[in-house]
């Protein structure tokens, strides 16, 4: 304690030491952990316990008509592995989750670059574009369920009107219907980030591009995205994590049927637990999907929220 | 001359581009919002007009009924899901910034723990909340809070934490050190300094935190509709419960719908400074 104390900010504040890595904070005895304390616990209780509960759930043939619970190893992992619609949730989450992310971000960096200029009605656009972010995804299927109803939604009946009479919930429609109405929800999150981050392009670059004779798009190509790769990859992950996830709007929407063509991983469990009531085969699902996304977790630490003061 | 991040306005030739630009993000701003706009005029459409999807709720075709349904549905209790909403949004700000600030504080300024801390509060926001859904549920089951509003609340908090730490460790890595420094000198105590220095100069992160907080919790669906089953149900939860025990009354649905969205949609409008800060910070570095 005492060495760390002599060690650190005073002696820097004095020699003014210019680097990057001059730490400033004191080791200040109890207080750190007194602050701290309720966050520590509260996250111990709610957090990590959970996790270790949520492992021994998977490893017993808890459900919830049983009162006594035993111990059965690995055999709930087996029934998970050995069902076709884990894999065949697995496979459309997958899918679900690479072209959504992919046509997000395609959306959301051409409307960036459109919007990243002066234009009349730039406020009141904004304001109306991002609308959808603050919507619940639930609620937003709600609304996709009314805007798609065959009897009296707005698209059904667009549709007819044009001479199209497409069913938009038969099973090859299905999958691409959700993958458009997640590209029109998530397009003005993409949007916004990708946006922020061509506010904090330096525009010398630009006019020195341009003085050398460069057309918008070869800037685009050259400059621009080179530059906002990590914004681009900060705002796919970010959706990418989501849609691994995705439950609301699928669930809401269409339940994970026809069948259980689109049943995500998160409804494959939901429904594993409080349909099936079999708490033991949900809980393995979902620790092996909790698997699958552990190898991204330095990516989030690592680059999507990188340590704030690390950099100064 | 015309590719910079904010070219100023010069010639007509801008103009048009300008003028581009306001169309295309105006049809953006449409398309994204069809089921928004739809669900509005429905709602306000009489039951003869709604069988017509490209009618407009204009004239004989207009009504108010809907929502005066959604208010007295039976097995729909608008006036409560509306409160236990407020109830739950309004307490997870309070417990977020309660739980938050002090361990940001110790975390930045304190050296706490590292950096492994923060780290690992991050890393949470990446574990898919389904792995969580069945322990906690048996958990609360456990505890007798089951349908309250205190498992909400909880859950809630543990679903926000993760963004209200990374928005609050890095607002306080860019306050300047040197007033904190002065203070300490003048012989005030860390918490002192903590309550009566940093937290003020917090303030614009801290309603950001609030606000992202408040619409995290109010949108969430999938521990809504595990956890609480009447007396704690949320409006979101609840109107989805309007859809599947009531059948097709597409302009009650709508009118739930619409109800149910309203004080985000009006957040979102008067507090988008702080909703725009608080995403695109969380996003990047």
């Amino acid at each position: 304690m005492i060495r760390k104390a002599v060690d650190n900010p005073a002696v820097d504040s004095i020699c003014h030491i210019p680097t990057g890595a001059r730490r400033r904070s004191v080791p200040k005895g109890w207080a750190r952990w007194v602050l701290s304390a309720p966050l520590l616990l509260f996250l111990t209780v709610f957090a990590v316990l959970p996790v270790f509960y949520g492992l021994w759930i998977s490893l017993t043939d808890q459900s919830v008509l049983r009162s006594d619970i035993n111990f059965i190893g690995l055999a709930n992992y087996a029934a998970v592995l050995t069902d076709k619609a884990f894999w065949s949730a697995l496979w459309f989450t997958v899918w679900y989750t690479v072209v959504t992310t992919a046509l997000v971000l395609v959306t959301g960096f051409v409307l960036a670059v459109l919007a990243n200029r002066r234009f009349p009605g730039k406020r009141g656009l904004f304001t109306f574009l991002l609308l959808p972010i603050m919507i619940a995804p639930a609620l937003m299927g709600l609304m996709f369920r009314l805007a798609l109803n065959g009897d009296t939604g707005l698209i059904p009946g667009l549709l007819r009107h044009f001479g199209l009479d497409v069913s938009l919930f038969d099973p090859h429609a299905v999958t691409t219907l959700l993958v458009v109405l997640e590209v029109l929800q998530w397009t003005p999150f993409t949007f916004l980030i990708i946006y922020s981050g061509l506010q904090a392009l330096p525009a010398e670059l630009f006019e020195a591009a341009s003085i050398d004779g460069a057309t918008k798009l070869q800037a685009i190509r050259y400059i621009t995205l080179p530059l906002m790769g990590p914004t681009l990859f900060a705002a796919g992950f970010l959706r990418a994590v989501d849609a691994l996830r995705t439950f609301d709007v699928i669930y809401v929407l269409t339940g994970g049927g026809p069948g259980t063509i689109t049943t995500s991983l998160s409804i494959y469990v939901y429904k594993m637990a409080f349909i099936s009531g079999s708490f033991g085969v949900a809980q393995a699902a979902a620790v092996l999907i909790l698997l699958i996304m552990i190898p991204l977790a330095p990516i989030i630490i690592g680059r999507v929220v990188a340590q704030p003061w690390s950099k100064k | 001359m015309t590719i910079g991040a904010q070219p100023p306005a010069r010639g007509h030739r801008l103009n048009w581009e300008g003028l581009g630009a306001t169309i295309v993000v105006s049809l953006a701003a449409i398309l994204v919002n069809v089921p928004f706009l739809t669900a509005l005029a429905t709602s306000f459409k009489t039951t003869a007009a709604i069988s017509d999807p490209l009618s407009l709720p204009i004239g004989e075709n207009a009504t108010l009924q809907h929502y005066a349904n959604a208010a007295y549905a039976a097995g729909y209790d608008f006036e409560l899901y509306f409160r236990n909403s407020i109830v739950i949004s309004c307490s997870n700000v309070v417990l977020v910034l309660l739980l938050g600030i002090p361990s940001a504080y110790a975390i930045v300024r304190l050296n706490l723990a590292g950096r492994w801390l923060l780290n690992a509060v991050a890393g949470l926001r990446l574990l898919p909340a389904i792995f969580f859904v069945l322990p906690l549920f048996l958990m609360f089951q456990n505890l007798a809070l089951i349908d309250t509003v205190w498992a909400m609340i909880i859950v809630d908090t543990f679903l926000n934490i993760p963004i209200a730490m990374v928005l609050l460790t890095r607002a306080i890595s860019e306050l300047p050190i040197e007033i904190e420094e002065a203070a300490q000198l003048d012989g005030a105590s860390t918490y002192r300094i903590l309550l009566s220095i940093v937290t003020p100069l917090l303030a614009p992160t801290l309603v950001a935190v609030a606000t992202i907080t408040f619409l995290f919790s109010w949108n969430d669906y999938l521990f809504a509709v595990v956890m609480t089953t009447t007396n704690a149900r949320t409006i979101v939860a609840g109107a989805t419960n309007f859809i599947t025990s009531f059948g097709v009354l597409w302009g009650d649905i709508s009118a739930v719908t619409v109800l149910s969205v309203a004080l985000p949609v009006l957040l979102s409008i008067f507090a988008q400074r702080y909703l725009v800060q608080a995403l695109a910070a969380g996003a990047t570095k």
